[in-house]
């Protein structure tokens, strides 16, 4: 640290000095320093390059609307963050930080060629010129993404930890200022839960370091009264402080999200195992904004030099940090309140050479004050140019003519390594805005302010966010507002006596007048995104009107500061341009969030193992010990296959098929969900939903039912039990579960409100144990000794009550594969030990657990569908080959009127086929495209292979497939056309195996 | 009798606040639209179905959830020790309620497991992931509410002020049981 | 994110409910009596409007209750809620 530049400041911790790194040279700085404060107090103005021209930048700012001094913090390739703005990064040890966007150095970059080349490079320019010839696009992506984006994004995973959190409250404060200190008091005071948000370490905003002496609140200084006021704050159980939080986005509705930095300020060493950002989520019965306001920077030749600073950022450094911005500062200014920093440089031993003053005079006290010292002030000057490469080393003056339109007379000389600028004042109305507030134009101050007769949500804007710049009208303003908003009679803020300075005299130029033409200038906007007034004003030129399309032409406005400095000037400069009204051609609109979020703070802990719900089923520990691969069937996990000895998935499905044709096989089918279903109506009720009829199926016995939607397509399946005179039990498909259950409420509820039927979901309470195969009655005989599983008694598609060692299950004999098998229906918490005992009971006959690869193959040789699989939602029962389950007779059904539109009918829509290869070793690909002229151009597509596998069974390959009027194409021969090859396919009957269904009695 | 397995079989300790399975419980779900079923609850259980929406009725024995104008959910107050309890219960339900079309009385008790949080900071541990207000329901004794916790539906049951059950369905629980205890180190 | 006041279980947040389109949609009693013309206007045809709109909505993860709203589209604020098979409110 260089001692010159660092006075004594009570807000930071000067006893206590932290290493960090910039650029790889090792600095100091005190603890509660930020990194742009300690970059300034060791004298480093130049921190970065500008991202088209590559122009040396510095410190500007000291908040969140830095446009230059971004950074890459950390070089760890997980930790690494790109765009941090320095100003908002508290020192901690450790601190590793780098320039962005200059290679090799931020001392000598050469991309720094562009400013040479700038007047080649206009608004635009990139638009226009790759544009052309179109076939050397490639050669200019490699260009354009090269030096596209700033900073560089980690090339790991993030180590950290983020976490989310709901929280409700009845008033929402943002902003710790002065205004929200005022606003969170009187809630807290009327016993309201109240939280209070600032992005800064400590609260207070600007006032809290205001000791200037010419402000007084009940004469004390306002950083005193309000040191006061917020330890006073402490004592409200019903107020939560929330400080490094920052308001990220405002939503409808009063949500509103907010992010807090917990370890981003602690040293390294001491963030291991702690979140480092919590997203708040927050709904609030009121809002209260209290953002304030940011200063504006000035519009003149070379404006952006390092070593130029907003005049309110330099009064921050030497008020809170205690550093002092350089030891040659001048002043450039339009309003009043530069005249405070003059003061707070004077007091702390920095006298101010010279104020370049717009206006023609000012009569208020501060100014008298700074007259009294004895420092030049240049009345209706300004600044014409800049000079300094890499820091600020002069500045050229001139006077301004009466309008203020161009300059006059000779050109003045001075010296200085610092220039405060201060265009007047912007307030924050983002939030305002995002939560869908209009504004309205401030002619006087020239600013856009809340319009709230326009705000449809609870909230208001206090202080100088809405648009109250003197410390009086603040504090009466905020008082009086929140009395009203929070419906509080009398206040202890209502008979304060503050003492404050008046700007009388006010005066606006958005584009300052130089002595050279715009073309031979370069005043800056958009300092990320080097675009000038001369950019805007082309754009104009051009035919561009609408402000967004300005702005996207420019790039105005959409740096990583999304323009928070540059918004205001270019609405300026478009309204004096057009010779219209501010606002008149619209005004930018501010989207969430106000700073940038990262990404991790977004997603919280729903990452890795919490990305998504799993869903096991009771008998998963088995499967998992017993080396099953899973595959995600919606949110569960469901064994795919059982490799034994290093079998491929291949292998491993072929012995699963054959076994459970020749012997025995058993699955895990308690994914499929269940509704349990009872009432009076529920006949009726399944007359109306499924597409067969059911008014005559007896106790005890089963059907498959098809469920379609009202469009007439195809929408789940699934088999249902008559369990008693009024009680069913449906099965849906694992995916459906959940939408039918739904989707048969909804009916209940709203279209048939008269039915006696009541739904309720059983899918968890029942696990379900699927035994097939020839010898699955021998094990179930084996397991349930008691049961008569004669085909007299228990035949095909019925179901009978039973127990296993005194635990009720019901059996159904059911099958998807074509198989005898028999589905074992029991409760999930005895469902493990009835699997291990389906196990030991078929051990002799070679039972072998399958997955749903071979299901899927098992029920594609009986050419079952898989809803989801061979339909998409565009496939009625017809399209499937399937007419034999829907009724003639019934009146109505869903989607029954459907299957006869026009549209429906036609005989050309695409139908469920089964499709052969010539050579029976092919296995076509799912979703391969189905075509019968080849040389037809464009190639005509017939349809698609919906399922496909290599059947051990039938000892060839088998698909199921949709085509274009396929139901009369038996026998026609097709292609396949795939990368290297057509294959030859036959159009076949959908049933593959065993055509008579010999085997579900063998 | 056959092994009984629960997913979870677990009690975990945190900073003010510990979280356990309570299983085996039963639970049964019953639904009516009729005039007499609440007079028939009351002459089983001894125990009338809350009107009061997101409210429930307790007694020694059990305690009954409002689900919806017509849905309840019946949960033993205490373990079981006998898997037969829960049949007979479910039979003596079942023959007055759903036999006599009085409404519909379905088995659930292996359809959700119990979670039960302890501690004054479990509102906060469930806001993590709930959009939930709890800031009148935690004061409120037998307070009941569907929400969404990590994006999984769950029934809460209320007892008291820093004492509440959780109802998860089973396939779910174990995921989000790793949800909660992840969370609960934060906490 | 909207907070929706449910008929049965009062406020809640949005992610509790889903959305169910244009409410006062009947399902015609005779769909087999209506002309293709017709069955696609209860079908497909639906208002979809900027502006005040009849919305079904249900309480899909709370008490997964069906009821209707009366929403403005442009502001999405709620105007009224009633619930199924009562006559709309005037507003």
């Amino acid at each position: 640290m260089s001692k010159e530049l660092r006075v004594n400041s009570k807000y930071i911790d000067q006893t206590t000095r932290i290493p960090f790194k910039f650029n790889g040279k090792t600095f100091y700085g005190f603890k509660g320093d930020t990194l742009a404060s300690a970059l300034l107090s060791n004298n480093v103005h130049l921190v970065g390059r500008s991202f088209k021209y590559h122009r040396p930048r510095g410190i500007m700012t000291c908040g969140s609307e830095e446009p230059n001094a971004i950074v890459q913090v950390s070089n760890d390739p997980s930790l690494t963050e790109p765009n941090v703005r320095a100003t908002e990064i508290e020192l901690y040890e450790g601190l590793e930080a780098n320039s962005q966007n200059c290679w090799p150095s931020v001392n000598f970059d050469i991309g720094g060629i562009n400013n040479f080349l700038s007047p080649f490079l206009p608004a635009g320019f990139y638009y226009k010129t790759f544009m052309w010839p179109a076939s050397f696009w490639e050669k200019y992506e490699f260009f354009i993404r090269h030096s596209a984006g700033l900073g560089k994004a980690p090339t790991k995973p993030d180590p950290d930890i983020y976490d989310h959190q709901y929280a409700h409250c009845d008033v929402l404060v943002i902003g710790g200022g002065i205004s929200g200190v005022i606003a969170a008091k009187l809630s807290a005071e009327k016993k309201l839960d109240t939280i209070l948000l600032d992005d800064k370490k400590d609260l207070g905003g600007v006032s809290i370091y205001n000791n200037d002496d010419n402000f007084k609140i009940n004469d004390q200084n306002v950083s005193k009264w309000l040191s006061n006021e917020i330890e006073n704050l402490k004592k409200y159980p019903n107020l939560s402080i929330k400080t490094r939080t920052s308001l990220a986005a405002f939503h409808g509705y009063n949500y509103l999200l907010a992010k807090e930095n917990l370890t981003d300020h602690l040293n390294v060493n001491d963030r291991k195992d702690k979140i480092r950002q919590r997203l708040w989520k927050i709904r609030a019965k009121k809002v209260v904004i209290a953002t304030g306001a940011i200063e504006r920077p000035l519009i003149f030749n070379n404006n952006d030099r390092p070593g130029i600073l907003l005049s309110s950022s330099i009064k921050k450094y030497i008020d809170y940090y205690g550093v002092k911005c350089g030891t040659k500062i001048s002043i450039f200014t339009s309003n009043d309140s530069a005249y405070e920093t003059v003061l707070s440089l004077y007091k702390n031993g920095v006298k101010v050479n010279s104020i370049i003053d717009i206006r023609d005079k000012s009569e208020s006290l501060i100014v008298k004050k700074v007259q009294d010292i004895g420092i030049k002030i240049y009345w209706k000057h300004t600044v014409v140019n800049t000079k300094g490469y890499k820091r600020i080393n002069s500045i050229e003056l001139m006077k301004l003519n009466e309008k203020g339109t161009g300059v006059i007379g000779d050109k003045i000389n001075e010296s200085c390594d610092c220039l405060g600028i201060s265009g007047g004042w912007t307030p924050m109305v983002h939030l305002f805005t995002q939560s869908g507030g209009k504004l309205e134009f401030n002619r006087i101050d020239n600013m856009f302010i809340p319009n709230e007769n326009k705000s449809s949500s609870e909230q208001i804007s206090v202080g100088s966010c809405n648009g109250d710049l003197e410390l009086d009208d603040i504090i009466k303003k905020t008082n009086l507002k929140t009395k009203e908003f929070l419906d509080i009679n009398t206040s202890i803020f209502d008979s304060l006596k503050i003492q404050s300075s008046k700007e009388k005299n006010k005066k606006n130029i958005w584009l300052l007048p130089s002595d050279k033409p715009l073309g031979k200038t370069k005043p800056f906007l958009d300092f990320q995104n080097d675009s000038t007034a001369k950019d805007v004003k082309l754009a104009l030129r051009e035919g561009f009107k609408s402000i967004e399309h300005v702005k996207r032409y420019t790039t105005t406005g959409m740096g990583t500061d999304q323009g928070k400095l540059s918004n205001m000037h270019a609405l300026g400069i478009i309204a004096d341009t057009t010779g219209t009204n501010m606002g008149e051609l619209g005004t930018t609109t501010f989207r969430p969030p106000f700073t940038p979020l990262t990404f991790g703070a977004i997603v919280g802990r729903n990452v890795g193992q919490f990305f998504d719900h799993t869903r096991y089923s009771a008998m998963h520990n088995w499967h998992e010990t017993n080396g099953a691969k899973f595959e995600n069937v919606g949110q569960w996990k469901r064994p795919w296959y059982y490799p034994k000895n290093k079998e491929s998935m291949h292998e491993a499905v072929q012995r699963e098929s054959k076994a459970a044709r020749d012997s025995a096989g058993i699955l895990d089918a308690s994914t499929l969900g269940k509704i349990d279903i009872q009432g009076t109506d529920a006949s009726e009720f399944l007359n109306r939903v499924y597409t067969n009829a059911w008014s005559k199926l007896q106790i005890g016995k089963c059907r498959y039912g098809l469920m379609l939607n009202e469009d007439g397509m195809v929408y789940d399946d699934g088999v249902t039990t008559r369990l008693g005179e009024n009680h069913y039990i449906m099965t849906t498909t694992t995916g459906g579960a959940a939408n039918v259950l739904n989707k048969l409420e909804d009916y209940l509820q709203t279209e048939w409100p008269e039915l006696d039927v009541y739904l309720t979901t059983v899918t968890d309470h029942f696990s379900t144990i699927s035994i097939c195969g020839p010898n699955s009655k021998k094990i179930v005989n084996k397991m349930i000794p008691d049961l008569d599983l004669s085909d007299q008694n228990f035949p095909h598609m019925s179901f009978k009550n039973s127990s296993i060692n005194g635990v009720r299950c019901r059996v159904m004999r059911i099958s998807f594969t074509g198989e005898h098998s028999y589905e074992i229906n029991i409760q999930s918490n005895y469902a493990k030990n009835v699997w291990e005992m389906s196990m030991e009971a078929g051990k002799e006959y070679n039972i072998t657990p399958y997955g749903t690869e071979t299901m899927h193959l098992l029920r594609a040789e009986k050419g079952f569908i898989i809803t989801g699989q061979d339909t998409d939602g565009t496939l009625t029962p017809v399209d499937l080959q399937m007419d034999w389950i829907v009724s003639k007779k019934k009146y109505d059904f869903i989607g029954k009127r459907s299957l006869y539109r026009s549209d429906t009918i036609r005989e050309d829509r695409k139908q469920l086929v089964g499709l052969i290869t010539d050579d029976p070793n092919e296995v076509l690909e799912e979703g391969s495209q189905i075509v019968e002229d080849l040389n037809k151009k464009p190639i005509e597509m017939l349809g698609h292979v919906t399922s496909s596998y290599f059947s051990p069974n039938l000892n060839k390959s088998i698909a199921l497939a949709v085509v274009v009027s396929g139901k009369n194409l038996k026998g026609k021969k097709l292609f396949v056309p795939m990368e290297n090859k057509n294959i030859n396919v036959t159009i076949t009957d959908t049933v593959f195996y065993d055509k008579e269904n010999k085997r579900l009695n063998a | 009798m056959l092994n009984f397995e629960t997913p979870i079989q677990e009690k975990k300790s945190y900073n003010d606040l510990t979280i356990s399975e309570v299983e085996p419980i039963i639970k049964i779900n019953l639904r009516s639209r009729k005039r007499e079923f609440s007079a028939k609850i009351g002459k089983i259980l001894s125990i009338i179905p809350p009107v009061e929406s997101n409210m429930s009725s307790i007694n020694d024995n059990y305690s009954l959830l409002w689900l919806s104008p017509d849905e309840w959910l019946l949960y033993s107050n205490n373990k079981i020790n006998k898997y037969e309890e829960q049949i007979n219960l479910e039979d003596k339900l079942f023959n007055q309620i759903s036999k006599l079309n009085q409404g519909a009385v379905t088995n659930v008790t292996d359809h959700w497991v119990m979670i039960n949080l302890n501690g004054n900071k479990i509102y906060d541990l469930l806001s993590k992931g709930c959009p939930f207000n709890f800031n009148d329901f935690m004061s409120k004794k037998g307070s009941v509410a569907q929400t969404i916790v990590n994006h999984t539906d769950v029934i809460l049951h209320n007892i008291d002020k820093g004492n509440l059950n959780l109802f998860v369905r089973r396939s779910f629980s174990k995921h989000l049981w790793s949800w909660i205890n992840d969370s609960a180190r934060f906490i | 994110m909207f907070v929706i006041n449910c008929p049965f279980c009062g406020e809640r947040d949005q992610s509790e409910f889903s959305s169910g389109g244009e409410a006062h949609i009947i399902r015609p009693k005779q769909p087999t009596e209506l002309s293709d013309d017709q069955w696609a206007e209860y079908l497909f045809m639906r208002k979809n409007i900027k502006g005040v709109q009849f919305e079904r909505w249900n309480h899909a993860h709370g008490c997964r209750k069906w009821f209707n709203m009366i929403r403005d589209t442009s502001n999405d604020k709620i105007h009224a809620i009633y619930k199924m098979g009562e006559k709309p409110p005037i507003v």
